[in-house]
């Protein structure tokens, strides 16, 4: 809303730190909507960060290890933490219980290394263990099932001895497409395997030359885009194939993918710890894993992927980044737990305060109206003030930039049936919801 | 003309509430009320009759706001506390007391779990309204506290007082966030928009300002030729336009945008006093305000023509409220009357 008044010219990436949030976490999230951040930390709690006030708004203790991953349902109501304890723990936001009450456990039986909703049902729950294996976890009436995604592997004519020498890959990344209709895994091995997140099939495997171990996976809001980050220091941008719909006989495409982009550090070859799109897809930052500094390295997607800035954020070594879902800001974790909020700061525009009054860059010849001083009848000039008036005004009609844009899905037409699949018994999730404002009674953080 | 409505209805402090029925019966002929009832061809517009006059405040009351569900009425008063009523019987529901000094505005949160208070005694208070007891108090304004309102996420809220600032306060650990040096004259008005990225705030200057609610920038300043008193500011509902009232006897549609004004709305008096204005949507869209000649004006928003004129009160009508989803109005009255009125259009609600 406030967009029109401070600039007339689109976003860019940001460039300064705007606040600092001392939360003691290993990485942050911001919510779908951009108001809140959540963070986890090493002693297995997470916290609900409020941006407007910049105070945690919500506690959240569920486990005895370490929080590795977290995620927001897509209207922000439910959190998911994954812990090495191995446990997942669901969280309903629309509680104002003091301290915050599990609304679901699930246990492994291994450290879980990440876990994520499916993108339009947070009873589907994606889990990755350290031990190399996920699992996509159903808690719907209908459809409960845990089912590990298991690579397909090839069927050898030797004997068995043959078989069983071959080494099952270890997935080390898994994630759900932004449609939800595929689960993407990264391995250790260099392999990108897709699976039919209705069927549980696997439908493509590609196999990234030269890229080692994949470590991330990261796509626009689209879904027509994709970033990997892998073993050999190198982020690599993707177009998304389509899939066509699994077959019975079980039949996957074994194709390499080529990147359109390799982004690199060219003189320090410094890995990445993390990568994230801005939300118009045109940005890409990169969290450097420098030992020394904070260094966030943004690449220009829009005009061929060129460098655009690194920016510094100090001494503290970078963690985590995580772009905001409309903004033009990145929340970074340093090594010692504090949040850095990045903004793109505008100007202090002093003309602002003066009624009718307008700031130019430079000196402009100023052209006279034909009619500008002439002497208008005063009965006239109201009668013309009236005839203005009368036009009709809206004052209902949200502005455009104010209704949430619907985003075309790469690959997903409507009524996909590996879509609406997800649909069916919908979480309480509401467009509307709001988080409840819990007053403070003087409890420690 | 001046009949004293107060007297013909039991006061619903007193424990009697009138029944919904017999309320229209037992009050006496108004004004408003003398034309033929259930016309078979009614005139479209606004035809709101008084169904409740309430009285409980011993001094002036300042600010009136239905709950976001509408089915309560909040009322502030120089007596320094609030009320609530019940909309649809009239029945005091509870009285709440705290401040020290008179009470210029409440404002309830969009749950309706709590309603905050400013008042003269420099604090903001925060009540929670399912215990009805006081559980923060905002310090900071250096002089009266004016004007308040929460932005929609209720986790804030903005002032304007006597100290010529707006102050932004985080709500639930009751911590003064951004101090604005504002204007150069007490603060009147201050709302956010419908999103919460804007604040609009006007003040005795005669200026209107737009800040950043992030940022806390000023991004423009809306004033008209003659700089009168500027008293009453607010959003519509998509925020397109704020709704401006000024001590010239005149309310304003502004396009902010444009720095133009698009609407003026005028034929009741406003000279002194600090005067709420409201839009209602739930027939037709309207404006309403209150006037220092007792009476309550409502104006076709498009045509700024006077539809109806609410008479009753007895003195300056400083507080009107439109209800969220029904054809009601509330307003109240200074020292003279001391009632607030609930004026209901039949048509949709009748019992």
């Amino acid at each position: 809303m406030n967009e029109s008044l401070i600039s007339p010219f689109n976003i860019t990436h940001p460039t300064t730190v705007q606040t600092s949030l001392f939360a003691l976490a290993s990485f942050a999230r911001f919510d779908p909507t951009g108001r809140y951040v959540a963070t986890g930390r090493v002693d297995g709690t997470a916290a609900i960060w409020d941006l407007d006030t910049r105070a945690a708004v919500r506690i959240l203790d569920g486990h005895v290890k370490a929080v590795s991953s977290l995620d927001w349902s897509r209207h922000s109501r439910y959190v998911l933490t994954a812990s090495k304890d191995w446990n997942v723990v669901v969280w309903d936001l629309a509680s104002s219980c003091v301290p915050a009450q599990r609304c679901l456990t699930l246990r492994f039986d291994a450290p879980v290394v990440s876990a994520s909703f499916h993108p339009r049902n947070s009873r589907i729950i994606l889990a990755l263990m350290t031990t190399g294996e996920a699992y996509l976890v159903d808690q719907r009436k209908a459809h409960r099932a845990r089912v590990e995604l298991c690579e397909v592997q090839e069927e050898s004519d030797d004997e068995g001895a043959a078989t069983s020498t071959r080494v099952r890959s270890a997935i080390t990344v898994a994630r759900f497409d932004p449609s939800g209709k595929h689960i993407f895994l990264g391995t250790n091995g260099g392999y990108i395997l897709v699976f039919n997140t209705h069927t549980k099939t696997m439908v493509a495997r590609h196999k990234i030359t030269g890229a080692g171990a994949i470590k991330g996976l990261e796509f626009t809001k689209t879904g027509r885009r994709l970033v990997s980050n892998s073993a050999d220091r190198t982020l690599r941008q993707f177009t998304v194939p389509i899939y066509p719909p699994p077959t019975a006989d079980g039949a996957y495409i074994e194709q390499e993918l080529e990147p359109t982009h390799r982004f690199n550090d060219p003189i320090n070859k410094t890995a990445w710890h993390a990568v994230s799109y801005s939300p118009d897809g045109e940005w890409l930052a990169g969290g450097a894993a420098d030992a020394a500094n904070h260094k966030i390295y943004i690449w220009d997607i829009s005009n061929d992927g060129q460098f655009a800035s690194a920016l510094d954020g100090g001494r503290e070594p970078l963690l985590h980044l995580h772009w905001h879902p409309s903004k033009s800001s990145i929340a970074s974790t340093t090594n010692q737990g504090n949040i850095l909020i990045w903004h793109c700061p505008h100007p202090e525009r002093w003309g602002a305060f003066a009624g009718g009054f307008e700031e130019l860059d430079e000196n402009v010849e100023y052209e006279e109206r034909e009619d500008e001083f002439d002497i208008e009848d005063e009965a006239d000039m109201i009668r013309r003030k009236m005839k203005a008036e009368e036009e009709e005004v809206d004052i209902d009609t949200m502005p455009e930039a104010a209704k949430p844009r619907e985003v075309q899905l790469h690959g997903v037409q409507p009524g996909d049936e590996d879509v609406t699949w997800a649909d069916e018994e919908p979480d309480d999730d509401q467009q509307d919801w709001k988080m409840g404002v819990i007053m403070e009674e003087d409890w420690d953080l | 003309m001046d009949i004293d409505a107060a007297d013909a209805v039991p006061q619903p402090g007193s424990g009697s509430a009138p029944a919904q029925e017999n309320a229209d019966v037992e009050m006496p002929s108004l004004p408003i009320k003398s034309e033929p009832e259930q016309t078979p061809e009614r005139k479209p517009g606004p035809h709101y009759k008084i169904r409740f006059s309430l009285s409980g405040h011993t001094m002036s009351i300042s600010s009136l706001k239905f709950s976001p569900d509408g089915s309560k009425l909040a009322s502030s008063g120089a007596d320094r506390i609030i009320k609530l009523w019940d909309t649809y019987t009239g029945d005091v529901l509870r009285t709440l007391v705290g401040h020290t000094e008179g009470i210029s505005d409440i404002a309830w949160s969009n749950d309706g779990e709590f309603l905050a208070s400013a008042s003269d005694d420099k604090t903001i208070r925060i009540w929670d309204m399912k215990l009805g007891t006081e559980i923060k108090t905002l310090l900071g304004h250096t002089n009266f506290v004016f004007c308040l309102n929460y932005n929609p996420n209720s986790n804030l809220l903005v002032s304007g007082g006597f100290d010529e600032t707006v102050r932004v306060w985080d709500v639930a650990r009751a911590k003064s966030l951004k101090v604005l040096p504002a204007h150069s004259d007490p603060v009147t008005s201050v709302a956010f928009n419908h999103d919460g990225t804007l604040i609009v705030s006007c003040a005795m200057d005669g200026l209107i300002r737009i800040w950043d609610a992030d940022s806390g920038q000023c991004l423009k300043t809306l004033v008209d030729d003659d700089n009168p008193i500027c008293s009453h500011v607010k959003f519509t509902a998509n925020s397109k336009f704020v709704l401006a009232s000024t001590q010239d006897s005149t309310i304003r549609l502004w396009n902010y945008q444009t720095s133009r004004c698009v609407k003026t709305y005028t034929g009741h008096t406003n000279r002194t006093y600090c005067i709420f204005a409201c839009f209602t949507n739930t027939k037709g869209k309207y404006v309403a305000s209150g006037s220092e000649d007792a009476k309550v004006y409502i104006w076709d928003l498009q045509t700024r023509q006077i539809l109806q004129v609410l008479e009753g009160h007895r003195d300056v009508v400083l507080a009107v409220a439109t209800h969220p989803t029904k054809s009601i109005i509330a307003s109240a009255s200074m020292e003279k009357d001391l009632t607030i009125r609930l004026w209901y259009d039949n048509e949709d609600t009748s019992p």
